[in-house]
């Protein structure tokens, strides 16, 4: 394994049963790598199978076949492993009702084993960077979309994971609160944190992705950097290169695919760099 | 396991339960409010009861004899009698009342035929006019004998007042005759004494303690039961169907803890409430009546007093111990089935299945003459039940003896349940399936479509239940144990292919792809066939030891008994080989074919082998209709399971089946074939009572080669291909 290389996918499939078609290909044969200190955005339509990847990662479902490795634990048989590897943002902004904003983060990071010790500063530490003190004490019954998505990144924080998936995160966010939620992704990307980070908001790629794969029917249509696509499809609209892949992919026509390689130097780079960020 | 994940997930749950307004209600302001109210309203009913007053209109009372009087001051306190006088309008309405046409109009109003019938209309008219809810009416010439002609009480049964005033008339009329009797017997020279019946002096030698305390067994456990598991649904489906709707729940999911974890952390919570919300109700319940009780008394009831007054503390420890096993019980089953939801309103609808489901259980116990036996202790809940009444009741030997058995039967559904609803919880399709759109032809359409080589696990569950359910019908249509051979045949026959191969058929047919692989039809290996009736021979001396003791722990009736009795008298007075081929080959091919061929065949998806091993035993000892035969007819489909498992078909099960049959037709008609022992066979068999039946050196040394062939099969690699395939 290349060191960088924190999530690796090898020819995934997904089946579902379905009452029409009797098994539904959710994934087929999807793989890609994801390095320390980059954000690897996944980009496709509703139902292009983005969350069942994740959910793989995240050891929530498993593969139907194809293998999936997180810091360099594989999904099925080390399933243990994974899940203190990675953090988990999901787009449903799901936290208890009935617990403040510090008792939950509180909760998971028990559930981690963090001893008081690490655990009181690290989260005193969150709070601050994410502006959560004003409402640690507020129920999550009472917390705005806003409010619950920052709980949701501290809880996915607290064990400090060198990987992070965001499972289309901004959904139903406010302007403020994205572009909030963006400058965190971007500041763990610097602190040389692996990000999976699904979206179908193109300016959102174009702003955090350092490479992307556009999903689409449980396939991957192509993947790279933003510049590498559009060199390759002659496209610099990159939104208008989505849907000329869409359609590529509806008609069947083949597409012209890089092989998935190395991130950019760039990237490299920033991973070298960062080691000691203020959220790690 | 990681307990301190356990813990964490218990703590957090009982404190988010804690907050939650509606769940502290249901569980903990409900039941203490609950029986308080209930026990204030019973002493205002009470006291409106006693204030209840009737109002008896009475016509010709001038009839009635004046030595002794019907109507009393005293009375009206209970009766408002009310004298009414036979006005023009209502002399025509009872004239009209009879409306038997040979005395309509030929008598005065007044007088009375004993051909009187009654016009409902009328009559219901008349006591609305007269604003009374009975009328009695004494017609002329009454002598107060009840010989020379009857009196007449109008009254609507419909009308509950109307109930209670003619309840009490007849207490009236009763006294009054007992007084009028022994008035007229103290003239004669018989005397009073004649009315004087046995002396009898009844000493009751319960102390009162415990004869309250045996109405409160009965009662108890059942109200602490349905608070168990009405205690443990709400929070397990706010818990479970909660957490999905919410989408915590996926949070968890990718959280280091296990499934198994979350599903133990969440039991206990659950277990957790059950308990305190059947131990809250208990206390209420029971403080409540001691004060109800204690009201009474003063108001007189002293006898109600006697029988349902404060239960023996001791009594109370019992019941507290059989809470918690019951509790756990009941919570992992309403775990298990808060999972199968996609949110709150779904998880509740599947509480009174849960419910309905296990009453049975609950009501068992409460059936009179039902105590603790081998027999009921076996039972999940009722078995418990029964030995905390024992317990309750002072009869520890009792309580003792059955314990281990109870035990064994509540841990063991404890931990059934328990992987069931871990399994809930591994499962992709229960926690994360999405609202599916019902359409009946898109389904239909499906099924077809994708059919496959062996039915699916519901189609095969599905088979079964339509199979059990047509056994109900059929046997009912039937009309019982046949008691002609012709009618045996016809039963047997009809029974065996149109009801158990039948509907397996046509599903097969339309489900499946493959009829062959469906019923796994496959070529026997000859060692495993030899082997099989070895196995059946020496298998068969254990399973009438079992079948024995069974029959004696659950006695037959003494209708069953004698219809048996005649089964094997014209069983016995048929052809050796007609009776094997109807009652032996006969259904030896047609169960196997369904039980362990199609049923067994989906099951086993999967790698559901033990799914399928306890599956079709269950549904095959139910088919069986009678109780005894349903115990032993599972025990023995067990065996049947695992024997189709390791030879991966159906045949070797058929030959066993047929053999095992065969044996026990050739013992029950023995007595009727007057048939003797070879005299190679003669250290195995003994003749008693006119049968043939096992010696006991047979019984024990076929036990042992039955143990080696067992062994023998266990060693071998299982052969179904359709394990590996699937």
């Amino acid at each position: 394994m290349h060191s960088m290389e924190l999530v690796q996918v090898h020819k995934l499939c997904k089946n579902y049963p379905d009452a029409e078609l009797g098994e539904f290909k959710a994934l087929d044969n999807i793989s890609f790598v994801a390095k320390a200190g980059e954000v690897f955005g996944l980009l496709g339509p509703n139902g292009a199978g983005k969350t069942t990847v994740l959910r793989i990662l995240a050891t929530i479902l498993q593969p139907s076949s194809g293998t999936a490795k997180v810091f360099n634990f594989d999904v099925t048989s080390q399933a243990d492993y994974v899940r203190y590897s990675i953090g988990f943002v999901s787009n449903n902004t799901a936290i208890y009702d009935r617990m403040s904003a510090w008792e939950m983060v509180e909760y998971f990071g028990r559930l981690y084993a963090l001893s008081n010790d690490h655990l009181y500063p690290r989260m005193e530490k969150i709070f601050r960077k994410l502006q959560m003190d004003e409402f640690r004490d507020c129920p999550g019954a009472k917390m705005s979309t806003g409010m619950k998505q920052k709980v949701s990144i501290a809880r996915a924080l607290i064990h400090d994971p060198p990987v992070l998936i965001f499972d289309e995160a901004s959904l139903g966010l406010d302007v403020m609160v994205a572009r909030a939620l963006q400058a965190i992704v971007l500041d763990l990307r610097d602190q040389g944190k692996c990000i999976i980070y699904s979206t179908h908001i193109m300016r959102e790629v174009e702003r955090l992705c350092d490479r992307v794969a556009i999903v689409y029917k449980g396939q991957i249509l192509d993947s790279g950097t933003l510049p590498d696509l559009a060199n390759r499809h002659n496209q610099n609209d990159f939104e208008e290169l989505f849907f000329q892949l869409l359609m590529q992919g509806d008609a069947g026509i083949p597409i012209r695919r890089a092989s998935i390689g190395p991130p950019s130097s760039e990237v490299s780079a920033k991973v070298s760099a960062a080691h000691h960020g203020s959220i790690r | 396991m990681n307990w301190s994940h356990i813990k964490l997930i218990f703590h957090r749950e009982v404190r988010d339960q804690l907050r939650d307004r509606r769940t502290m209600f249901t569980i903990c302001v409900l039941p203490i409010l609950l029986y308080p109210l209930m026990g204030m309203v019973m002493l205002q009913v009470a006291q409106f009861h006693r204030e209840q007053h009737v109002s008896l209109g009475i016509f010709g009372y001038e009839n009635w004899p004046a030595s002794q009087p019907l109507v009393a001051d005293e009375d009206q306190s209970q009766i408002h009698w009310k004298q009414l006088t036979i006005t023009e309008e209502i002399s025509q309405t009872l004239n009209q009342l009879r409306i038997s046409e040979n005395q309509k109009g030929s008598e005065a109003a007044g007088t009375l035929s004993n051909n009187f019938v009654v016009d409902a209309k009328l009559a219901e008219k008349l006591l609305k006019n007269v604003q009374s809810d009975a009328i009695i009416w004494i017609p002329k010439g009454y002598d107060g004998t009840f010989t020379s002609t009857q009196l007449v009480v109008l009254s609507n049964q419909r009308w509950e007042r109307s109930q209670l005033a003619v309840r009490l008339l007849a207490e009236k009329l009763d006294k009054w005759h007992q007084t009028s009797v022994r008035d007229r017997l103290a003239a004669t020279t018989l005397g009073v004494s004649v009315l004087d019946g046995p002396g009898i002096k009844h000493v009751d030698v319960s102390v009162p303690e415990s004869k309250r305390a045996l109405i409160w067994t009965k009662i108890l456990p059942f109200v602490m039961l349905v608070w168990a598991l009405t205690g443990a649904f709400y929070p397990a489906i706010d818990l479970c169907a909660g957490e999905k709707e919410r989408g915590t729940l996926e949070t968890l999911l990718c959280s280091p803890v296990r499934r198994k974890e979350i599903v133990w952390g969440k039991l206990l919570t659950v277990m957790c409430f059950s308990v305190c919300t059947a131990m809250l109700n208990l206390f209420s319940m029971h403080f409540t009546t001691a004060i109800v009780m204690t009201q009474f008394s003063s108001m007189g009831a002293t006898e109600m007093v006697q029988s349902l007054g404060p239960l023996p503390i001791h009594s109370m420890g019992w019941l507290l111990l059989l809470v918690i096993p019951i509790s756990a019980m009941f919570s992992a089953l309403a775990l298990a089935v808060a999972s199968l939801a996609r949110s709150t309103k779904e998880g509740q609808y599947y509480l009174m299945p849960l419910l309905l489901i296990g009453m049975p259980l609950v009501m068992l116990p409460m059936i009179p003459g039902v105590t603790l036996t081998p027999g009921t202790s076996v039972v999940p809940v009722t078995g418990a039940v029964l030995m905390s009444r024992a317990m309750m009741d002072g009869e520890y030997t009792l309580a003792l003896l059955h314990f281990p058995t109870v035990a064994t039967i509540t841990v063991l559904c404890c931990l059934l349940s328990v992987r069931w609803a871990v399994r809930q919880f591994e499962s992709e399709s229960v926690m994360f399936r999405d609202s599916e759109r019902s359409s009946v032809s898109q389904w239909i359409r499906n099924v077809w479509r994708h059919r496959d080589e062996t039915p699916s696990v519901n189609e095969s569950i599905f088979c079964g239940l339509i199979i059990l359910i047509c056994l109900f019908f059929g046997r009912l249509s039937l009309g019982g144990m046949a008691l002609e051979w012709d009618s045996i045949v016809k039963s047997t026959v009809v029974i065996q292919i149109g009801v158990i191969l039948g509907p397996a058929l046509i599903m097969a047919a339309i489900l499946t792809r493959s009829i062959p692989k469906s019923f796994r039809l496959t070529r026997p290996r000859v060692m495993d066939v030899a082997v099989t009736v070895m196995m059946a021979f020496c298998l068969h001396p254990t399973y009438v030891v079992v079948a024995t003791a069974i029959s004696n722990e659950y006695k037959l009736g003494e209708q069953t008994t004698s219809m048996l009795q005649q089964f094997d008298s014209i069983i016995g007075n048929t052809s050796i080989w007609y009776v094997l081929l109807v009652l032996a080959l006969l259904p030896a091919v047609c169960e196997e074919l369904v039980f362990r061929g199609f049923l067994f065949a989906g099951l086993m998806r999967n790698r559901g082998h033990v799914r399928a091993i306890i599956l079709t035993a269950v549904l095959f000892g139910l088919s069986h209709g009678v109780l005894q035969q349903t115990i032993t007819a599972s025990i023995m489909g067990l065996i049947l399971g695992w024997l189709a498992y390791k030879t991966g078909g159906v045949a070797c099960t058929i030959v066993f089946h047929f053999v095992h049959n065969s044996i026990s037709m050739l013992l029950a008609t023995s007595s009727h074939h007057k048939q003797s022992i070879p005299q190679f066979l003669s250290w195995a068999l003994e003749i008693e009572d006119g049968r043939l039946c096992y010696s006991s050196a047979w019984c024990t040394l076929s036990v042992g080669i039955a143990i080696t062939l067992v062994a023998w099969f266990a060693t071998r690699n299982t052969i179904d291909k359709q394990t590996k395939q699937l």
